[in-house]
């Protein structure tokens, strides 16, 4: 193929383009729609997947025990706990200091915990386990219940797994519904892009049939479509990708802040997930393009 | 060239348009298809430019079997015959050059390539005056001509013309058949689909007539009809 046919088939592509402003600007709307969905969806499934692994590194696990032990059977908890593998650090936390740090985190609200006494509340003490590799976590809660004697003086195991199962479920919530959406504006978007290429298309039906009877291939007649199709689906790219980093640097401005002093975790940054997002979307947009254009002159391509 | 046999053509409507159908024309022969309007002219036509596919029987064109042949072969096949129909099917925003040119574009011809044969078909139909001027600015018997360029200009083996005279004046029809007969005596075959009686009776040339799908006369130099 040389470079002047080339040339007339992108040419004639782009032509195409803009012949039919209105059908073309539905296709773009469509589009971006889609595109904006699908990358809501893609940064706040990035978002949470990172907290999830930042937790796993953070969060140790916790084994509450249950009030009024002797001070041995204590002892006889604490010993076990570090006698099993993998367990790094055991640190303490008393019943009352477990109080004073409910106190810190309610912080102006702790009037609320005032009818409690040092020695009568709900907060139990614990120990704090860090692990030597945070995959073991169900092996240490599994090797604390496997001993009858020690496992009725505990009152609770929170591990990271119970944590991040509920980041988890966030993380597949966001995705079920953003992606779920998406897919189905996927689909809408070829339909309509397709109709913006048979308007084209139908325009031109006269061309076609003498590029038929002369003996154009369907490739040769279907390329400009094509180009049509992929021209509107990297523009809707172009302008979700500069929308999406508006938004999200206006969530960013919002949201950090209060996540990072609720949870100790903020957002990532848009250029962390650009990349990502970027290719998801030029896979879209080129993608929805060309099943569109393609979808659409099956029927004209018949004679 | 073009050989039918025993071809049959049923439409998924029902109607038998070609029935039993069995005809040979040989390279650089000048032949017409003559009979009335729905006798299967067109049906014969369309199958030649595998338009259609028979329902039965075998269609071979420059020796080979096309009933059979892979549509993706078909864009192939149609660049060994030049098509002209009686309503020209010109583009209406393409000049006179670009329209001829426009059909050598489409089979990948280098510009170079371009640039030296238009101008010649364009002087062989006699329209190199009018290089630079829209459809709509010509006469009928001009845009024929225009139709009739860009059949030639990808040097086919064979010209299809389908009515090719259908919306002309008798004198316009009678130019366009001439250049046709010239074209033929250049070595093209050329088969030609009408119903202008008094050009067949003059021109004696081959004549095969179809009247209800069915082929009635095969005379090597007759007329439009003749006592059978």
């Amino acid at each position: 193929m040389n470079y002047n046919i080339l040339s007339y088939l992108i040419g004639e592509g782009f032509k195409n383009v803009f012949r039919n402003k209105k059908s073309t600007f539905a296709a773009l709307i469509i589009m971006f729609a889609t595109m904006i969905t699908v990358g809501i969806g893609l940064a706040g499934a990035r978002n949470v997947t990172s907290m999830v692994k930042q937790l796993e590194e953070e969060v140790p696990v916790t084994v509450y025990i249950n009030d009024g032990l002797s001070t041995s059977e204590q002892q006889e908890v604490e010993d076990y706990i570090k006698s099993i593998e993998s367990v790094n650090k055991v640190e303490y936390t008393s019943k009352a200091e477990a109080l004073k740090e409910a106190k810190e985190k309610l912080a102006e609200n702790a009037e609320l915990l005032s009818q409690y006494s040092e020695n009568n509340h709900p907060f139990p003490a614990s120990y704090t386990i860090t692990l030597t590799d945070i995959n073991k976590s169900q092996d240490v809660v599994n090797a604390i219940n496997s001993v009858e004697d020690i496992k009725e003086k505990i009152k609770e195991i929170k591990t990271p797994d119970t944590v991040i199962s509920g980041l988890n479920r966030i993380d597949r919530g966001i995705k079920f519904l953003f992606f779920g959406i998406g897919a189905l504006l996927i689909v809408v978007s070829i339909v309509i892009i397709g109709n913006t290429i048979k308007l084209a298309v139908h325009a031109r039906r006269r061309e076609i049939s003498i590029m038929k009877y002369v003996g154009a291939t369907n490739n040769f007649i279907r390329a400009p479509f094509i180009v049509e199709g992929v021209v509107i689906g990297v523009l809707a790219t172009a302008i979700s990708i500069l929308l999406l980093g508006v938004l999200y640097h206006l969530a960013y401005n919002k949201f950090n802040g209060m996540l990072i002093t609720n949870i100790g975790f903020g957002m990532l940054q848009f250029g962390d997930i650009f990349q990502i997002t970027m290719l998801v979307y030029i896979v879209l947009g080129v993608g929805i393009g060309v099943l569109g254009s393609v979808f659409s002159m099956k029927k004209y391509l018949k004679v | 060239m073009i050989e039918f046999r025993n071809v049959n053509k049923t439409y998924s409507t029902g109607t038998e348009a070609v029935h039993n159908a069995n005809f040979k024309i040989e390279k650089g022969e000048f032949a017409f298809l003559v009979g009335s309007s729905g006798s299967g002219k067109s049906t014969l036509i369309k199958m030649i430019l595998k338009e259609e596919d028979p329902t039965s029987g075998n269609i071979i064109i420059n020796g080979k079997d096309t009933t059979f042949i892979k549509s993706r072969r078909i864009p192939y096949l149609r660049r060994s015959m030049g098509v002209v129909f009686q309503d020209f099917r010109l583009l209406p925003d393409k000049t006179v050059y670009e329209n001829v040119a426009f059909a050598m574009y489409i089979v990948r011809a280098t510009p170079k390539h371009i640039r030296r044969q238009v101008p010649m078909v364009l002087s062989l139909v006699g329209l190199s005056g009018k290089a630079k001027m829209y459809p709509n600015e010509l006469s009928g018997g001009e845009q024929q001509r225009v139709a009739l360029a860009r059949a030639l200009v990808n040097n086919p083996s064979m010209l299809i013309a389908d009515e090719p005279t259908g919306n002309l004046d008798p004198d316009t029809a009678w130019e366009i058949m001439n250049l046709l007969n010239s074209i033929n005596l250049r070595g093209t075959t050329v088969v030609v689909a009408t119903h202008a009686k008094d050009i067949v009776d003059k021109m004696k040339k081959r004549v095969i007539q179809i009247d209800k799908g069915i082929i009635v006369r095969d005379d090597k130099k007759g007329g439009y009809d003749s006592e059978l």
